[in-house]
């Protein structure tokens, strides 16, 4: 097991850059994940962690190991891929075995290991089956085991779910989290699945257009995300744009189209300074009276989901809010309500 | 590393050479002013094109060809293509026995199936008197190229589109004319124009099958290399290629080349 | 009849046309053939009346004619050879390259087998005759003249040059289809280059390589127009010998059961080869 280190990674192509100066440092034996939409440079600097791309300038380093020119056979990485890519004309144990082949491991030793690797992934007993004859979710179990045999310094894993469908990928899921606490192998995990990077990661390094918008535990970012687009990408957000009136310690009131709220924030703001406050939909409350930090709404529409409700209410001057409120009272559409928003849970983005 | 690349590409521009070299010679041996190629050329002249055109048995053996080529061809595409929309749309069973049997032409030696046809055509019909013999020899030659592009086009249009159209009242005659059809246009023109070439250059099939006192481009060409080396038959062959090439480049513009596939 | 029956025969009437010219114009004909090969042979017309063995018989105790069939056979295998080897490069670079030439390039591989068997036969001519160019260029440097017409080299050249696209095509697609992902997994799993080629590129191709290796050798053992025009009638192979027999001298009985004894004797070979290697191909489809 190695620290990953990620410093001032750039990678061009064509004279565009994919990712433009990635820094990162992943602790042994912690879980990241990189999130973002496609096109946002995630995979390709697990590719460029990987060895598959050569950086444009930049270092990669395993633990005090610069291996930025090192061939990726000669990395120690364990890697799996999207569409699994098991080697169609090999059984699942040569399949296994190619990486001990690979470092002269054979025979009964290598059938040791991989019957234990099968255990460990709980395929017992497919040693002699083709993958062809495996689902997708055993295919992923199998390219995760050939992956882990080798023990790896660093596991790299490029959207592997994304293949399979919801329910398998939710077993998944947890199945790959168990299985990488237990062995406590450096992890980096590519994905554009929001959910599925805050249910697995110990952190998030949320990309946008090659760059690093935020770095963070999935609770920090999801409270607290550091940009429009982060807001927005996580969950969901409801935006209120709005003039910064007055900041005390970490509480600033913003004038906005709504009303006058009341946020959290932890930068500098000065008064006067344009500013968007962030309300998540379940930091608002449909109350009856009006009371400080609420406002009068209509509900425009509602939805009800069993547990939840979700509404869309419109404020005085027009703006609408996605609220989401606890299915034990529920409010009818046009109904007028006061939405009450908390102001710890309201965050200001500049 | 570097050297692997580098030596990859020097076998593989060689390869091109050697693929292209012979083409390349005739044409340039059609433009010699003198009989014998040799380097330098001894100047540029257009001789032989006039020698060709002046000459009653390359003449006449082009315009047979051209002939054939176009029976042949049109043929194989009316037969073909509906052939191809039954495989890709209705059969459901047997559809590799099918298959094969289309394409058994293309699958079969050439001179196996010219011998064939040779001793069919003496014994169940007249013989090789007129030129219906070569015409139907070629179209049963020719027809796996119009199956299999006719039904590349049809794979590449979902079966969705006709469906919709019957969903919006069309009957299956009304929904083939006005929405498959023009889709898959390209397809059988593209096919027609390859069973054109497939056609035009066959020798094997021809040399067995020709009507006596008639020739077909390769043909004659053929006879002329063997007894007499003569740059007319170099002006001859860059016609022929020149022809084909005009139809590659068709093709190209209208389908593209990938439909090429054998 | 049934509406479901009723539309189902208009569906058959569709493939009526080609299936009835198949079966007319090459069944009928090919059975006809092998009937042939059993007819007596006969000096005055293309065959006599009654059936015998005796043109089999003939064949297979003549030592001219099996050796004959021996040499085609032998064509086949070098022509066969050569073109694999000059294939996997073109092929390779073919599938794998980005740059924006590659129509062209594909172009440059198709065009050959657009052009005419003669045509290509006739730069042959032109290039390896003892006063070609390909002689003369020798000769500026003071070596040759070379023999390289009318004879086996000649041949064998030609027949290269004709079906090397026909190795190259299947080659190319096979290459084609293998997933970059199979070699980028083993390449993280410690494979170096040359050993990703030898363990996944290469049996992953077998499947194409088989087909071209089968399409070339057929081709190359059926060719007589190929070794007629180069071996210049100096060197005769089954096919050339066959035609002969059928336009010359008008021995169709004969001249038939050469031409299956040929095909039996590919097919043979063929199976062979292919049994040979159904170890290799397990695992692939």
């Amino acid at each position: 097991m190695s620290r990953l280190s990620i410093q001032a990674l750039t990678k061009c192509y064509a004279g565009a850059a994919a990712v433009a100066n990635i820094d990162l440092d992943v602790a042994e034996g912690e879980f990241v994940s990189l999130l973002g939409p496609s096109g946002c440079g995630k995979t390709t600097t697990l590719r460029c962690v990987a060895g598959l791309e050569t950086p444009t300038s930049g270092k990669v380093l395993f633990g005090d190991r610069d291996v930025t020119r090192v061939p990726p056979e000669r990395r120690r990485i364990g890697m799996v891929f999207q569409n699994y890519a098991l080697f169609p004309h090999m059984t699942i144990r040569e399949n296994i075995g190619f990486g001990l082949e690979m470092r002269g491991v054979r025979g009964s030793e290598a059938n040791k290991r991989i019957s234990s690797v099968l255990d460990m992934v709980q395929l017992t007993g497919f040693e002699d089956r083709w993958p062809r004859q495996l689902s997708g979710g055993q295919q992923q179990r199998v390219a995760l085991a050939r992956a882990l045999i080798v023990e790896p310094a660093v596991l790299l894993l490029d959207e592997p779910l994304a293949n399979l469908d919801a329910k398998l990928r939710d077993e998944m899921r947890f199945f790959i989290r168990a299985l990488q606490q237990r062995i406590g192998i450096t992890t980096l995990y590519v994905t554009h699945d929001q959910a599925e990077s805050m249910a697995l990661s110990d952190r998030i390094v949320v990309m946008f257009a090659g760059r690093i918008h935020q770095t963070g535990t999935p609770q920090h970012i999801y409270d607290r995300p550091a940009t429009k687009q982060v807001a927005k990408f996580i969950g969901q957000a409801n935006l209120i744009a709005g003039k910064v009136v007055h900041r005390c310690n970490e509480v600033a009131t913003v004038d906005t189209s709504v009303g006058r709220l009341l946020c959290a924030t932890n930068c500098a703001v000065e008064p006067g300074t344009p500013a968007t406050a962030m309300v998540r939909p379940e930091a608002m409350q449909l109350v009856k009276e009006c009371s400080p930090n609420a406002f009068p709404g209509r509900i425009m529409e509602r939805h009800f989901l069993g547990n939840i409700v979700d509404y869309r209410v419109a404020t005085a001057d027009g703006t609408v809010l996605a609220i989401q409120a606890l299915g034990s009272i529920v409010h009818d559409a046009g109904e007028v309500v006061s939405v009450q928003i908390d102001p710890k849970k309201a965050w200001l983005l500049e | 590393m570097r050297l692997a690349s580098t030596m990859l590409l020097i076998s593989v521009t060689a390869v091109y050479l050697f693929l292209l070299l012979p083409i390349a010679i005739v044409v340039l041996a059609s433009f010699n002013a003198a009989e014998y190629l040799s380097f330098p050329l001894a100047g540029l002249s257009f001789r032989w094109y006039a020698a060709f055109i002046s000459s009653p048995s390359f003449t006449s053996a082009f315009l047979v060809s051209i002939a054939v080529g176009l029976a042949a061809a049109a043929a194989a595409t009316v037969i073909g293509t509906p052939a191809a929309i039954f495989y890709v749309r209705f059969l459901h069973r047997h559809r590799e026995e099918f298959r094969l049997a289309m394409l058994a032409p293309m699958l079969l030696p050439e001179v196996l199936t010219a011998i064939a046809l040779l001793f069919f055509f003496n014994q169940v019909l007249i013989g090789t008197q007129t030129l219906l013999p070569l015409i139907l020899g070629h179209i049963v030659i020719t027809l796996p190229f119009v199956f299999l592009t006719v039904s590349s086009a049809l794979y590449n249009l979902p079966a969705t589109v006709e469906e919709a159209a019957r969903t919006l009242g069309a009957s299956a005659w009304k929904a083939f004319r006005r929405v498959t059809f023009p889709l898959i246009k390209s397809g059988i023109i593209t096919g027609a124009m390859l069973a054109f070439i497939m056609s035009f250059d066959n020798v094997n099939v021809s040399l067995l099958l020709k009507a006596v006192g008639t020739s077909t481009l390769p043909i004659q060409l053929f006879d002329y290399l063997r007894y007499d080396f003569d740059p007319t038959a170099a002006a001859a062959s860059t016609i022929s290629v020149a022809l084909t090439m005009l139809i590659v480049f068709a093709i190209d513009r209208i389908y593209g080349l990938r439909a090429v596939r054998f | 009849m049934t509406e479901a029956s009723e539309i189902r025969v208009r569906h058959w009437l569709l493939a009526a046309p080609a299936l009835s010219l198949i079966g007319l114009f090459l069944l009928i004909p090919y059975i006809n053939i092998g009937i042939m090969s059993f007819r007596t042979p006969s000096t005055t017309a293309p065959y006599g009346p009654g059936y015998t063995v005796a043109n089999y018989v003939h064949i297979l105790s003549d030592s001219l004619y099996l050796s004959l069939l021996a040499e085609t056979l032998l064509f086949a295998t070098v022509t066969t050879a050569v073109c694999l080897l000059m294939a996997f490069p073109v092929a390779f670079h073919l599938a794998r390259t980005t740059s924006r030439w590659r129509g062209l390039l594909y172009a440059g591989v198709l065009s050959p087998l657009l052009t005419g068997v003669v045509i290509r036969c006739f730069g042959w001519i032109v290039l390896l005759a003892n006063n070609g160019l390909v002689n003369q260029a020798l000769g500026t440097v003071g070596l040759g003249p070379f023999q390289l017409m009318y004879n086996a080299t000649g041949v064998t050249i030609a027949l290269v040059h004709v079906f090397l696209p026909f190795m190259i095509l299947p080659l190319m697609t096979a290459i084609q289809s293998i997933d970059p992902h199979w070699e980028e997994a083993a390449r993280t799993l410690g494979a170096p280059r040359t050993r990703v080629f030898q363990r996944i590129v290469l049996p992953l191709i077998l499947p194409g390589l088989q087909s071209g290796v089968i399409l070339v050798f057929v081709l190359a053992a059926s060719a007589y127009v190929i070794p007629m025009l180069l071996g210049g009638g100096r060197v005769q192979t089954l096919p050339t010998v066959i035609f002969q027999q059928l336009m010359g001298g008008l021995l169709w009985p004969f001249g038939a059961a050469l031409a299956l004894t040929l095909s039996f004797a590919v097919l043979a070979s063929i199976w062979a080869f292919v049994f040979l290697g159904r170890k290799r191909m397990r695992g692939l489809a």
